[in-house]
């Protein structure tokens, strides 16, 4: 599937990545592959400037954390960023049953 | 050289530096730490630089569109209350009273003029800012166009704070020492928020975005309505608000002073006045329709976006 098909889904799918414990962009690249069953061709790249803005826009907050000698930014889930998942959720739930009864 | 390199060199010819840069070029650090050889699933690091630019302007130069805002309304505040307090002061004092009409005429400029300016630029750029506060990235044309608006509201700003400073100054023998202290303070005060909120301008001015997309115009904005015959021709427009500004101001000084012939003659004055601004800066500031400039994709002219 290309990252094109993800079409501004890829914020509420990094929120939900994280939703159970805190990750480093890479972590959540590889959550997102194993979920997803390698299904998306994303740049992994393209994770980075969504993590950033959904920080700025105050969804996600992160801090340094110090992993042996490398520093890394962990990313965890605010408050609003779950409620902001859960309600990105039952919208998906909603468009996806409304698609599956007009194309079965 | 390296795909982080590469990264950097694309941030910096972008404006992206400083803590902002360091930060990316850590967590892409840390990424290719946990899988060496990755590089190439990352992405071409041009884009993914021009992907940050795009975002990070965006979010900079609605911030400072919002803090020039803010900036705006302590200037507003000192205007009015040096206004308020006059009286208790022994003032208004008539204009020969001051030591030079050098200070005089450009501290009147910057007391009524100026704060006029600053209230359109600054009210646009804060409209434009909030109604897309919830766009990642805008489209290179409408960044500048917020900013274009932001920076004139703040020099517009800045020039209110001097005509104050100008005032006390003129009228320094004349008016009492507390007035003097408290508006020539409270100014000085109001100058260091714009001229910060300036700084934060320029900051965001040098992140270089690449995102096509129009500008947008005062239609795009403001429920005006007419707006499909206002658009068809700029001076419609200016027309139109100078004739409003004239109708308003004659109304307001008819009322205020029981005479029709001074609110006729402070009316069309007024009303030339904003005519004449709409001139100067109305494609500046958006607030003239972008005729024959940048298309307004996906939206008729006069229909909401």
């Amino acid at each position: 599937m290309k990252a094109d098909a993800l079409n501004g889904q890829l914020a509420p799918l990094i929120l939900a990545t994280i939703a159970e414990e805190p990750a480093h962009g890479y972590a959540i690249v590889q959550r997102l592959e194993q979920r997803s069953g390698g299904a998306f061709e994303l740049a992994e790249g393209t994770v980075y400037p969504a993590l950033h803005r959904l920080e700025r826009d105050g969804l996600l907050s992160s801090s340094w954390s110090l992993e042996g000698p490398r520093r890394r930014r962990v990313y965890q889930l605010t408050r609003a960023g779950r409620s902001t998942l859960g309600e990105r959720r039952r919208e998906w739930g909603r468009f996806a049953k409304a698609v599956e009864m007009v194309l079965e | 050289m390296s795909w982080l390199e590469q990264l950097e060199g694309e941030l910096t010819l972008r404006g992206v530096r400083g803590r902002e840069r360091e930060r990316i070029l850590l967590e892409l650090h840390d990424h290719i730490a946990c899988e060496p050889g990755c590089e190439e699933r990352l992405g071409d690091p041009a884009s993914l630089a021009a992907s940050f630019a795009e975002e990070l302007g965006t979010d900079m130069a609605r911030r400072s569109a919002l803090g020039a805002f803010a900036a705006l309304a302590v200037t507003a505040a000192v205007l009015a209350v040096s206004q308020l307090a006059i009286g208790a002061a022994g003032g208004p004092p008539g204009f020969d009273h001051g030591h030079s009409l050098l200070l005089f005429m450009p501290a009147m400029l910057g007391m009524l003029v100026a704060p006029q300016v600053a209230l359109v630029a600054g009210c646009l750029a804060a409209v434009r800012a909030l109604r897309r506060r919830r766009t990642g990235s805008l489209p290179a044309a409408e960044l500048a166009l917020l900013r274009r608006r932001t920076r004139i509201a703040l020099l517009a700003g800045l020039a209110t704070a001097l005509g104050l400073e100008l005032y006390v100054l003129d009228f320094s023998s004349v008016l009492a020492a507390w007035w003097l202290a408290l508006v020539g303070g409270a100014a000085a005060v109001a100058a260091l928020a714009l001229l910060a909120a300036m700084r934060a301008l320029l900051r965001a001015g040098e992140i270089v975005s690449e995102a096509e997309g129009p500008s947008g115009d005062i239609f795009d904005d403001l429920p005006i309505p007419g707006s499909r015959w206002l658009g068809r021709q700029p001076w419609r427009l200016g027309a139109l608000a100078a004739l409003g500004v004239t109708v308003v101001m004659t109304a307001l000084v008819w009322h205020a002073e029981r005479s029709l012939v001074e609110g006729l003659e402070r009316g069309v004055v007024e009303g030339i006045a904003a005519a004449a601004g709409f001139a100067l800066l109305g494609r500046a500031i958006g607030a003239a329709p972008a005729v024959g400039g940048e298309p307004v994709a996906g939206r008729e002219r006069g229909a909401r976006p």
